[in-house]
């Protein structure tokens, strides 16, 4: 476990470098309003996930982690900077090519799950796919449902499924398409402590055994414990990092956030 | 309550505001059938008013005698007296007739309806003022003479001659205030002539008359003189009645009016069926905005509100939603009876119509009223739900699971009570009209049965259009995801589905059904007139016969028949020989028929319908069913036929439905040693063309020809131009229910759009274009819409079919037709109004930002 307090200034990718990032994100600006109202919700935010790794990002309530979620997710659009999915910079395309994008390269979990209720869970799963007009890949999917533990629920329509279940489905969702990267936005905030740990632990499981990349706000330090990596958000501005998080971990790094909040106020 | 009442209103007005337009329409319709029933009686009440003059009182009696008028006019208080004249003449100058009221000149000024324009009133024997718009159309002006003809009957009244006199206009009238409407105005006659004219009329008789008038002296008492002149009359007019002249007018005014009292009922009939289509609209609204304030209610019940309250705010909201449209309604119908008004008052200056819309207490209060009611009574059931709602449901999660609700028991076995019932009346009414005399029984069987049939099905739409919903969804399924999201959706709330598809039923039933109704009977009276007469035209050269004179001339001459061929909407003429026959089978002499000698190609061209010569060759002869039937001969049998002076020709019969007589080939006629030019010529008119039209131009091209004109064409295009009128009328009248329907799908569409934001939004996160949201909207409006109309034109097939055969069994073989134009009119319209509907609420779906999706309520 590492705790650095300032984020690591990252050089830019080149053409012979490390991995490329599964997403990567440059001077990122969101200001909400203009003039006197104007807030800046986040300011400057450099920062790369790599493919393959479990990243949470944690903060104050008004930090700006939702705001940095959204832009990198390609749901709202930036005042400044760049953000990119692969290679592709997002922040330049219409919402036509956002959609195919978000379609094909990146998946969905939310808070309170937004499955379809008229729709049973292998038709919520597979609806991506559907929405394309892709194929289905009948082993992925399988593979899915037995990682998530659904096998024997995929003709219950949502309102038949606990929030757990439907967490599960709304995972199974986010995959299916074998999206380059998966947000998760505090996927654990509607459920009870047990079913949230079975959530999580999947999401890790997905990321650990079939290879996804997976970016999760959260309030919850141990949930945030789960994650390969935590990013700290204050003020809209990225505050530091904790790889190899534990839950003390991720408690101190918030309190000396805190902490350093405080000071800046004084 | 109300504050809470009026708080939510104003969340909900769009809501609001669509399902208020259909109260609104149905409520226009009320209030200005209402007012058109009130103009006509208002017109109606004038003109009879008119007709009285300045009278004050009016005697009636079976019969007034002269005398009796005199005993009127000596009465105290009376200034003058004046009997009714009932008479009617023939009048004639230059070519032109006209059969108007005749009346005389009364003895007082107060007593005369009309007015004089022009010259003086009648003072001597022969001489007559006529009503102006009479003289331009006899096309004379004072100073000029007319005929008057009067039909004298001899004693058996079976032999008439006409009489005719000569007499001079001496002025022109005018008739301000429609007393003799009927006629435009009565032709004014010195009484020695009206007097000589009745008794022409009358078998020689003095006149009398039903009715008297008398107008009173300065200062006289109405009612005194009313008891005066009962008892004066007593002795010799028992039957007297003495009325003031408000009295008579309201008591013809109602027996004038019973018609279009009917006829207020039958259009109110259809703005029922409107206020019907706007109630499901207006239960669907609330329903769905109680739905939407569950949260909001239970939130209530948490703070102390009672079930009472939570109802009556709903209530209220309805009552408040039903004064506002009814009133708004009632608004638009008065302008739309007034504007109609105007625009009737400026084509027809003749017609004496009020200037402003008669304002009756009725007319203001019945369409508030019925639209308040039908509002409130719509929002009951969905006030129960609200009062439903527990106070837990404020601490359930955003999230609502979909209830698919069991639609109960109850409702399917009421229904299907209602559709078996009505639908065995129905085959019950059919059989009941075909008996003898039976339709006036069958038909009100008929009516009911299909009355509670539709109740029933609309009752049990809940229980069905779902399933039907569901297989047209799966068809379109197969075209894409946006199709499939749209047929997901229309099953996810099945109560609503099918009431805003019920509501387009209703109206998309009554119109297939009238439609199929008319096209029958078009159909089947055109076959009974085809059957009648079997060609369009047929103009007879009656001079022509083997015993004619031989020196008659031939008007039918090929020259006159390329002329006839010439004229605009005449499609083939042929020339046809026709001569009295014997005719006689095996076992002997059948009598006399007619026959006609026709060559099969124009006997196809020429006949309606062309089967009627079917088998008609140089060895066959063509016999009538009817000839056939009462001679006892059947296809096959050999015929023997002789005219007149000629040969006995052997051939061998076969039996059409050619209305009457026989038909041979001109080779045939030739071997029976017949030689006779054409005595009868054929024509057949294009199916496009103007028959009336070409009827007067035929008539006028045969003007100085002698011979007669008969045929089927005119009678065709009158009782067709009748269906298509009425058909028109009816549909227009529907119309109102379609386009509250219509409303009711755009209601229903932007209603589950605001419910599915949070899924829209997450649909547009995980990959669903603007586009293919657009396409799921318009895939549901037009589902709704299309399913709607696809039943009702079942539906109405069905109905206008049965109707077709209840009424019109009694004439025989019914044609059940399909009217394939107005069911496609209708099929699209329906569609595309669906998706039209479908664009206003796909617009504010699609701008709903992804992001919401993420957002926690
Ligand atoms: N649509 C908006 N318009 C104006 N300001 C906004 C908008 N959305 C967010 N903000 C502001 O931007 C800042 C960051 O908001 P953001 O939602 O990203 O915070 P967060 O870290 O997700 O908070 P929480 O933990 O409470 O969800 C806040 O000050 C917020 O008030
Ligand atoms: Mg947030």
């Amino acid at each position: 476990m590492t705790f650095t307090a300032s984020p690591t200034p990252s050089p830019l990718p080149g053409p012979t470098g490390a991995p490329r990032p599964a997403v990567h994100a440059r001077g990122l600006t969101k200001v909400y309003g203009s003039g006197a109202s104007a807030v800046e919700a986040l300011v400057d935010a450099d920062i790369d996930f790599a493919a393959g790794e479990f990243t949470a990002i944690m903060g104050p309530s008004g930090s700006g982690k939702s705001t940095l979620m959204h832009l990198l997710a390609g749901l709202d659009s930036a005042t400044r900077g760049r953000a990119l999915i692969g290679d592709v910079d997002i922040t330049g395309l219409d919402d036509r090519s956002l959609t195919r994008l978000r379609r094909d390269r990146v998946g969905f979990v939310f808070q309170s799950f937004n499955l379809l209720p008229m729709f049973t869970a292998e038709q919520n799963i597979v609806l991506p796919l559907d929405l394309a007009g892709r194929e289905l890949d009948r082993d992925w999917f399988d593979t899915l449902v037995s990682t998530l533990a659904l096998t024997d629920r995929l003709d219950h329509r949502p309102s038949e499924l606990s929030g757990g279940q439907q967490q599960r489905v709304a995972i199974a969702r986010a995959l299916i398409a074998k999206p380059d990267v998966v947000f998760a936005d505090e996927p654990t905030g509607n459920l009870d402590s047990r079913s949230g740990a079975q959530v999580l632990s999947f999401l890790r499981r997905s990321v650990r055994e079939l290879g996804r990349t997976v970016i999760m706000v959260t309030h919850d330090p141990s949930a945030a414990a789960y994650a390969d990596r935590v990013v700290l958000i204050a003020d809209g501005r990225i505050a530091g990092e904790i790889t190899d998080p534990t839950p003390e971990a991720v408690l101190a790094g918030l309190d000396a956030l805190r902490s350093f909040d405080e000071v800046a106020v004084r | 309550m109300i504050r809470l009442a009026l708080a939510q209103m104003r969340r909900s007005l769009p809501r609001l505001v669509s399902a208020g337009i259909a109260i609104l329409i149905g409520t226009a319709f009320v209030a200005a059938t209402l007012v058109a029933g009130n103009v006509i009686t208002r017109t109606s009440y004038d003109a009879i008013a008119a007709s009285l003059a300045d009278a004050d009182l009016v005697v009636l009696a079976q019969q007034i005698t002269a005398d009796d008028v005199d005993t009127l006019r000596a009465a105290d208080g009376v200034a003058a007296a004046d009997g009714q004249l009932e008479l009617w003449t023939e009048v004639r100058a230059g070519g032109e007739r006209a059969y108007p009221r005749a009346t005389v000149r009364a003895s007082d000024p107060r007593l005369e309806a009309q007015e004089l324009t022009a010259g003086a009133f009648p003072a001597a024997s022969g001489e007559v003022a006529l009503p102006e718009p009479l003289a331009d159309r006899l096309e004379v002006g004072v100073g000029d003479t007319i005929t008057v003809v009067r039909e004298l009957w001899d004693e058996g009244g079976e032999t008439s001659t006409d009489a005719s006199e000569v007499v001079t206009v001496v002025g022109l009238t005018d008739d301000p205030s429609g007393a003799f409407a009927q006629s435009e105005g009565a032709v004014i006659a010195d009484a020695e002539d009206a007097t000589r004219w009745y008794a022409q009329d009358y078998g020689g008789a003095a006149p009398s008359y039903e009715t008297a008038v008398v107008a009173l002296s300065e200062g006289a008492d109405v009612e005194t003189v009313r008891a005066e002149l009962a008892q004066a009359l007593a002795p010799t007019v028992p039957d007297a009645r003495v009325q003031t002249k408000q009295e008579r007018a309201e008591d013809l005014t109602a027996q004038v009016t019973g018609d279009s009292d009917a006829l207020t009922g039958i259009v109110l009939g259809f703005a029922a069926v409107a206020l019907l289509v706007a109630a499901l609209v207006v239960a669907n609204t609330f329903q769905v905005l109680v739905a939407q304030r569950t949260r909001m209610l239970a939130l209530l019940r948490c703070v102390g509100a009672e079930k009472g309250q939570i109802r009556r705010s709903v209530l209220v909201e309805a009552t408040l939603l039903g004064l506002v449209s009814s009133a708004g309604g009632l608004a638009a119908g008065l302008l739309l009876a007034q504007g109609t008004l105007v625009v009737l008052g400026n084509a027809n200056p003749d017609v004496p119509l009020p200037a402003a819309v008669p304002v009756t207490p009725a007319v203001v209060l019945v369409p508030l009223v019925v639209g308040t009611l039908v509002t409130l009574v719509a929002a009951l059931a969905p006030a129960r739900a609200a009062t439903r709602v527990a106070p837990l449901e404020a601490l359930r999660p955003a999230d609502q699971p979909v209830g698919l609700r069991r639609a109960g028991r109850t409702r399917a076995v009421l229904s299907s009570l209602l559709v078996l019932g009505g639908v065995g009346l129905l085959a019950l009414g059919v059989v009941v009209s075909g008996t003898e005399g039976g339709v006036m029984v069958g038909l009100p069987i008929g009516i009911l049965g299909g009355t509670l049939s539709f109740i029933g099905v609309v009752v049990g739409a809940v229980l069905w259009i779902p399933r039907v919903v569901s297989l047209a969804g799966g068809l379109l399924a197969s075209t894409g995801p946006s199709a499939r999201l749209a047929a997901a959706n229309t099953l996810r709330n099945p109560r609503r589905t099918s009431a805003t598809s019920a509501a387009l039923l209703i109206g998309v039933t009554l119109v297939a059904m009238m439609s199929t109704g008319a096209a029958s009977a078009r159909a089947t009276l055109g076959n009974e007139l085809a059957s009648q007469f079997p060609v369009d035209v047929l103009v007879a050269d009656p001079d022509i016969s083997p015993d004619g004179p031989d020196d008659a001339e031939a008007d039918l001459t090929p020259a006159l028949l390329e002329r006839l061929a010439g004229i605009d909407g005449v499609a083939a003429t042929g020339a046809t020989v026709t001569v009295t026959t014997a005719w006689a089978d095996d076992a002997g002499d059948l009598g006399w028929l007619e026959l006609r000698a026709l060559a099969p190609d124009d006997a196809t061209t020429l006949l309606r319908a062309p089967d009627h010569a079917a088998g008609l060759a140089d060895d066959t002869v063509v016999v009538a069913r009817d000839d056939a039937e009462r001679s006892g001969v059947v296809d096959g049998d050999t015929l023997t036929l002789t005219v007149d002076g000629g040969e006995p020709v052997q051939r061998t019969a076969h039996v059409t439905d050619f209305p009457t007589g026989l038909v041979v080939t001109p080779a045939t006629l030739a071997a029976m040693g017949v030689d006779l030019p054409a005595n009868e010529a054929w024509l057949r008119l294009a199916d496009d063309a103007d028959a009336v039209v070409a009827m007067d131009d035929i008539q006028e091209l045969l003007s100085e020809v002698p011979v007669q004109v008969m045929g089927a064409a005119l009678e065709r295009v009158a009782f067709e131009g009748i269906v298509d009128t009425l058909l028109a009328v009816v549909l227009g009248l529907l119309a109102a229910a379609v386009v509250i329907a219509l409303i009711g799908v755009a209601n229903t569409l932007s209603l589950s759009v605001i419910e599915r934001r949070r899924e829209s939004a997450t649909l547009r996160a995980i990959g669903l274009t603007r586009g293919q949201l657009r396409a799921s909207l318009a895939f549901e409006g037009s589902l709704i819409a299309g399913v709607g109309a696809v039943l009702g034109i079942v539906l109405g097939l069905a109905y206008g079919w049965t109707g077709a055969m209840t009424v019109m069994r009694a004439l025989g073989a019914v044609s059940l037709e399909v009217p394939w134009r107005e069911l496609v009119i209708a099929l699209v319209v329906a569609v595309v109004a669906g998706l039209l509907a479908s664009v206003l609420p796909a617009r504010s779906a699609a701008r709903t930002s992804p992001v919401e999706a993420l957002a926690v309520e």
